[in-house]
């Protein structure tokens, strides 16, 4: 049952663009019909794997093994464990959530949901690939819909960084803007992240092809790989640093997270919400997978590395996000501050503060969802992105007004949320070793306090410009469903978190006893995963 | 040497392929002079149909295991010959299809044209079983005869008239350098028969000859630096035709470079590996370098092939039998997602008769099914998952690295990035851009069904590769003593190999 939900969980989307396919653009109504048919069944899936994965039994659950290729040591192997489960489902709603937010579109309905439907289900693929050469494929598979996604449905970045301090002065992003070439363009934002993101896959490909290589087992299963792969010296650390920096520069770690704020920025709700929400996560969740997984002593060795650029990350995309005056760029910049917190949580090694570090991905996972997509509705409603031309919309828009304050709430990590539960997981978690990066964190929240009230402020109160007294709230319950929807979660796992902690608690804790050495590294225990 | 050409009837099986292509060519040209009025609709069918046959007989060849030799190993059947035959069979028969629409245009000679297109595929099936240096002349002429004249084949075109002329001069060109190339392996060895080489030892003579051999099989590839007519005649020509040079004449050169490397030359591998290094990062990096800068969509994919070969000849750098295969399962993700890209450009200009990219603005908005096709082979060719084109890299890269060839290998890697922008470029006019003149675009039948063919191998290699793969690995069983440790060259050698 739980093996079948999963292959459900995978497989529905999947399905979903496939049927699409063969219905006529002409019906807007069936098209949104197949894809959130196909959408919720991955949703209700994905809750039930999460909901039946055994924390007392742990490892990997729900495993699914068909030979692939034997003559290049590929299996189509996928199943969960405590950290892949939660991820699942957070996709499963923000693709769920996407579908509704995207309800309104009318410039080529039915591609628009075939790509949505192909993103998400790649990026869900990722999560429960326990094949490295699969890990890969859905992974390279997920940047490449972005292209489309962000050229055709996106919207030009008016006003990117040019905005200036209080003497009129510009400021500027500096690498950004440097990498930028003054274009504003979405066809400009589209290929800077697909090429980033491809330049990081090909390096991330190169250590998967050496571990591939130097394994005494000529294999791509991650099973097999963590019993029997023991690397040292050099190769160990050029490995691992092709993996991490490969797969970080998705997650984004600061210095390689120039392509994300512009991509939020020109993208659709929808898809900004997936690839804030999930997409970003698929770099954590592969360095975990990976680096953590196959090479546990040389993570021991190397992960100060994260903890060094993520004290970067959290300060610069804070003050970036304070200054930045486009919704969407404040929300970008406050996504790439708090994958900070992320790479804070899983460098400090321990248990608590890596739990943490994946209950983080989650949380977060909501929370900038419901903002880009209320973010969204307000340029849908209103044309602008532009913060000081905004103001008092509070008046047209109650609920998406309350709802907002909900999400920033979350964002901020107020207790009742699951995000209170994650960050100060990460912080206690963290303090032993790293106090000065918990100090940083600490400062962190308050920054994140400041830019997102004063988002909330400059968009809900103060004095409305006659031209948006137009702007209607969400009144459907399709707009309200998948707000709804987020903030259940988010509530929900925010004061009953047991379940969800011990679900991954149960895959952290042997898995740091391997990375800190209280378990053995090597066991050559293969019984059952080898042909 | 004295040949004996005394043919048993076992004996002309292996030839039946040939045998009945050949008379089935003929056919389709008599009819062709005794019905002047027949519409060459038919002829083309008729024409599929014989290909279609063909192909089926070499199926059964190799479902059944038939193999042999003929004329002292000039011809041999084996499973490399085979598959090679198939390879250009099934592209002959997409490329005979998609021609149907462009033909129309032609005011003359529009069932010689056929002809043409069988004859040159029956000398590239020829090219195929040559395992001697003899037939290895005498089938590449063979082959090209047919090309010499089908490029030209648009008589009032310049452009075609000038891309026959280059594409002549440099081919009679390189025939000379095969034949020098050939007599000084002769001389050198006293054998032109691939097998009997193994035993030679190494001398300058022999490197010369080989060398100018190389520069012979790589022009037919084009690979740097022998690829300056690529560009031109891939413009000029008929886009069918394109379609066809830069497919089938690859594959079937392929087959002879890798007979000759892997059989004749074997004892000689850390000094050939070198060569194919040098070759394939120069043809990857300078064929996406200069595709970024092109205007017109058949120079752009004719930038991309000869990038393409660069990644082939990393399988070929590796020098294994892991390799053969790679290259083998490579060449029939690139028939698919290159033939299929043509069909798309043929779809275009058949109606809006151009191939700038400058016109491919939109074409979302006006033929949606030919935009996602030219989606799917793009993304194919630069090898993003689910399709063919990301497995066939993989493969090849598994090939490399198995070998340590890290150079060459961090070059491909990286050229997967570059390339992906050029074709991104593409994707950008196809589904960002408005068009100039929204009014829909219709496709014919027949072109319709080359398109598909091309989505489904696309699709089923990338996502079930398992029994290509398999053909593939039994494809090359004759070349499984080459899995030699790659420590076993010497040092220099490996250190600028990348070692």
């Amino acid at each position: 049952m739980g093996q079948l939900a999963l292959l459900a969980t995978l497989f529905a989307p999947f399905l979903g663009a496939i049927a699409l396919l063969f219905v006529p653009n002409r019906e807007p109504l069936l098209v949104r019909a197949v894809a959130a048919t196909s959408a919720g069944t991955a949703l209700l899936a994905s809750l039930y794997v999460f909901m039946a994965y055994d924390p007392d039994q742990g490892g990997f659950q729900f495993i699914t093994k068909w030979a692939w290729s034997e003559e290049l040591g590929i299996g189509f192997h996928i199943g969960v464990d405590g950290i892949g489960a939660p991820l699942v489902f957070a996709s499963a709603i923000l693709l769920f959530a996407g579908i509704f937010i995207s309800w309104h579109i009318k410039d080529r309905t039915k591609e628009f949901y075939i790509f949505l439907l192909i993103l998400a289900a790649a990026t869900i693929g990722v999560f429960m690939s326990l094949d490295l050469f699969f890990l890969y494929f859905f992974y390279e598979m997920s940047v490449l819909p972005m292209y489309v996604l962000l050229g055709v449905w996106g919207s030009h970045t008016k006003g990117y960084l040019s905005m200036t301090d209080s003497e009129g002065q510009k400021l500027r992003d500096s690498v950004g803007f440097i990498l930028n070439f003054g274009a504003n363009s979405k066809e400009y934002a589209a290929m800077k992240l697909t090429l980033f993101l491809s330049a990081g896959a090909v390096f991330a490909l190169m250590g998967i092809l050496l571990i591939y290589h130097f394994s005494p087992v000529q294999t791509f299963d991650i099973l097999v790989l963590r019993e029997v792969a023991d690397f040292d010296g050099t190769l160990a650390i050029i490995i691992w640093l092709l993996v991490f920096f490969g797969f970080a520069s998705i997650a984004p770690i600061w210095p390689l997270h120039s392509w994300s704020p512009v991509g939020h920025a020109a993208a659709p709700a929808a898809t900004s919400m997936l690839h804030a929400g999930v997409l970003m996560k698929l770099g954590h969740f592969s360095i975990i997978r990976v680096a953590y997984e196959i090479l546990p002593e040389t993570t021991r060795e190397l992960m100060p590395i994260a903890a060094v650029l993520c004290v970067f990350s959290i300060i610069y995309g804070g003050f970036v996000a304070y200054f930045a005056k486009d919704t969407k760029y404040v929300i970008g910049y406050s996504s790439s501050s708090h994958m900070g917190y992320v790479f804070l949580g899983m460098a400090a090694l321990d248990y608590i503060s890596l739990t943490g570090a994946v209950i983080y991905m989650f949380a977060h996972a909501l929370a900038t969802g419901m903002l880009f997509a209320m973010a969204g509705w307000v340029y849908d409603q209103t044309h602008t992105r532009d913060i000081p031309s905004l103001g008092g919309l509070v008046k047209n828009m109650p609920f998406l007004a309350g709802a907002f304050v909900i999400a920033c709430m979350a964002s901020v990590g107020m207790p009742g949320t699951v995000n209170f539960i994650a960050e100060i997981m990460i912080i206690v978690g963290a303090w032993e070793k790293y106090p000065f990066q918990v100090v940083v964190a600490v400062l962190g929240i308050v920054l994140t306090m400041a830019y997102l009230f004063k988002m909330m402020r400059g968009l809900f109160y103060g004095n409305m410009s006659p031209e948006y007294a137009d702007a209607r709230d969400t009144s459907q319950w399709v707009d309200r469903l998948p707000l709804l929807v987020m903030i259940g979660c988010s509530i929900f796992f925010g004061i009953f978190p047991m379940h969800f902690y011990n679900v991954v608690r149960s895959t952290v804790v042997p898995m740091l006893d391997r990375i800190n050495q209280v378990a053995p590294v090597v066991t050559q225990n293969t019984t059952g995963l080898l042909p | 040497m004295t040949f004996d050409l005394t043919l048993s009837s076992a004996d002309l099986l292996l030839l039946a392929p040939e045998i009945f292509l050949t008379i089935w060519l003929c056919v389709v040209l008599a009819v062709d002079f005794t019905f002047r009025q027949i519409d060459h609709e038919k002829l083309a069918y008729l024409s599929v149909g014989g290909v279609v046959a063909t192909l089926i007989n070499l199926i059964w060849f190799d479902y059944t295991g038939v193999q042999g030799a003929l004329f002292k190993d000039m011809f041999v059947l084996d499973g490399v010959a085979i598959f090679f035959k198939i390879f250009v069979l099934i592209a002959t028969a997409m490329v005979l299809l998609a021609s149907i629409d462009y033909v129309k245009s032609f005011k003359f000679f529009r069932g010689e044209y056929y002809f043409l297109v069988m004859m040159s595929a029956l000398g590239m099936m020829f090219m195929a079983s040559a395992q001697d240096l003899l037939s290895v002349f005498v089938t590449l002429e063979f082959s090209t005869f047919g090309f010499y004249v089908l490029v030209a084949y648009l008589r009032e075109d310049q452009k075609s008239s000038e891309a026959g002329l280059k594409f002549f001069i440099l081919g009679v060109f390189a025939a000379g350098l095969l034949a020098y190339g050939i007599s000084l392996v002769y001389g050198e060895t006293g054998t032109l028969i691939f097998s009997e080489m193994v035993s030679v030892p190494g001398s300058y003579g022999l490197a010369i000859g080989f060398i100018m051999i190389f520069a012979a099989l790589g022009f037919k590839i084009g690979a740097v630096p022998f690829h300056s007519w690529i560009p031109d005649t891939y413009q000029g020509a008929p886009t069918p035709v394109t379609a066809f040079l830069s497919i089938a004449p690859k594959g079937a050169a392929l087959a002879i470079l890798i007979r000759m490397f892997y059989v004749a030359l074997a004892t000689f591998k850390p000094a050939w590996v070198l060569l194919f290094v040098v070759a394939s990062i120069l043809s990857m990096t300078y064929g996406n370098i200069v595709a970024i800068a092109q205007k017109n969509i058949k120079r752009l994919l004719a930038y991309s092939g000869i990038a393409q070969i660069g990644n082939v000849m990393i399988g070929l750098a590796a020098g294994t039998k892991r390799g053969s295969d790679a290259i083998l399962f490579y060449l029939l993700t690139y028939l698919f997602a290159n033939l299929g890209a043509f069909a798309v450009v043929i779809g275009v200009s058949n109606r809006i008769k151009s191939d700038e990219i400058e016109d491919y603005n939109g074409l979302n908005r006006r033929s949606p099914f030919l935009a996602a096709a030219m989606l799917l082979f793009l993304l194919s060719l630069a090898g993003v998952p689910p399709l063919a084109g990301f497995i066939g890299k993989l493969y090849i890269f598994v090939a490399a690295i198995e070998q340590e060839l890290y150079t060459l290998l961090i070059v491909g890697l990286i050229n997967i990035v570059i390339s992906m922008y050029y074709y991104l470029v593409v994707v950008k006019k196809m589904y960002i851009n408005e068009p100039h003149d929204p009014t829909p675009l219709s496709v014919s039948g027949s072109l319709k069904t080359v398109i598909f063919v091309g989505i489904a191998g696309t699709l089923l290699l990338g996502i079930y590769p398992k029994p290509f793969i398999d053909w593939a690995v039994a494809a090359t069983l004759m070349f499984s003593n080459l899995n030699t440790p790659a420590a076993s060259a010497p040092a220099v050698l490996t250190s600028l190999a990348g070692g």
